[in-house]
């Protein structure tokens, strides 16, 4: 094997460290391990044969997720049934504190849904609200970095998270009343 | 002097402020809110909880070491690593 070149030593020490946020963000978009497998390898492969358009000591990690997710919408997003878009404006954002307000204010319930379930509801998303919510806070990437990466305005990614949030809380809400966990609404 | 904000716009701040994604100033506002409205302060336990649940769930998963070694190897021979 031959030795890597400066070029390549630059690649592996800057991007080589973000294969495990790729690989679970690849899992959340594509929903399927082989599949986010492919993913990752195609998105590491593009990344280095223009590696010379990243500047070095900028987001390594920006740059490689802008990558993922443009490979991703081009090349995977018709092999999966996606759910069903929907008007993101349109989405009311559920005042669901409201209804745990006497039953579990401190929202203690979050904590006793098992992972699968969590995941479950992440992946139950529309993408636009999934890559968000991944991005910042199950990668804890910054407002600005997510905006950067997928090429969208500041105000875009928080209103988006904020509705990608609203909904996520209402799916595991409707989960725990299901699963007894929680009591229902007192009406 | 922090500016007095009221119950709406406190909790329309909640998640950024645990995300540390307000200017101090803004922070600062919604602190001093939180330390006089109980009822706000109880919403931002269960905004902060809900933060924190996702936060532990998130690292659960890896890059599988054969993929890792897949790449790496990929990338060594590819034709284009000058």
């Amino acid at each position: 094997m031959a030795e890597p070149s400066t070029a390549g030593r630059s690649f592996d020490a800057e991007a080589l460290p973000h294969l495990d946020a790729l690989y679970r963000v690849a899992l959340r978009l594509t929903g399927d391990p082989a599949q986010a497998e492919d993913l990752v390898q195609d998105t590491m492969l593009k990344a280095y044969r223009s590696w010379r358009q990243y500047r070095p000591g900028t987001n390594a990690k920006g740059w490689l997720m802008t990558i993922l997710r443009n490979t991703f919408i081009n090349d995977y997003r018709r092999r999966k049934l996606e759910p069903v878009p929907m008007d993101l404006e349109a989405v009311e954002p559920h005042a669901l504190y409201r209804s745990v307000e006497t039953t579990d204010p401190e929202g203690t319930f979050f904590s006793q849904i098992v992972d699968e379930k969590v995941i479950e509801a992440v992946d139950a998303l529309p993408r636009e609200f999934r890559e968000v919510l991944v991005l910042s806070d199950m990668e804890d990437m910054r407002y600005a970095e997510i905006a950067e990466a997928l090429e969208l305005p500041v105000g875009t990614v928080k209103s988006r998270l904020f509705r990608a949030r609203r909904q996520l809380q209402a799916a595991l809400h409707a989960h725990a009343v299901e699963m007894g966990i929680i009591k229902p609404r007192e009406s | 002097m922090v500016r007095a904000i009221d119950c709406a716009d406190a909790v329309a701040r909640l998640q950024d402020y645990f995300k540390r994604e307000l200017t101090p100033e803004l922070a600062q506002e919604v602190e001093r809110h939180l330390q006089h409205c109980g009822g706000c302060f109880a919403h931002a336990r269960f905004e902060e909880n809900f933060l924190l649940m996702l936060e532990t769930r998130a690292r659960r998963d890896s890059c599988p070491s054969a993929l890792r070694m897949r790449i790496v190897h990929t990338l060594r021979l590819d034709p284009e690593r000058d």
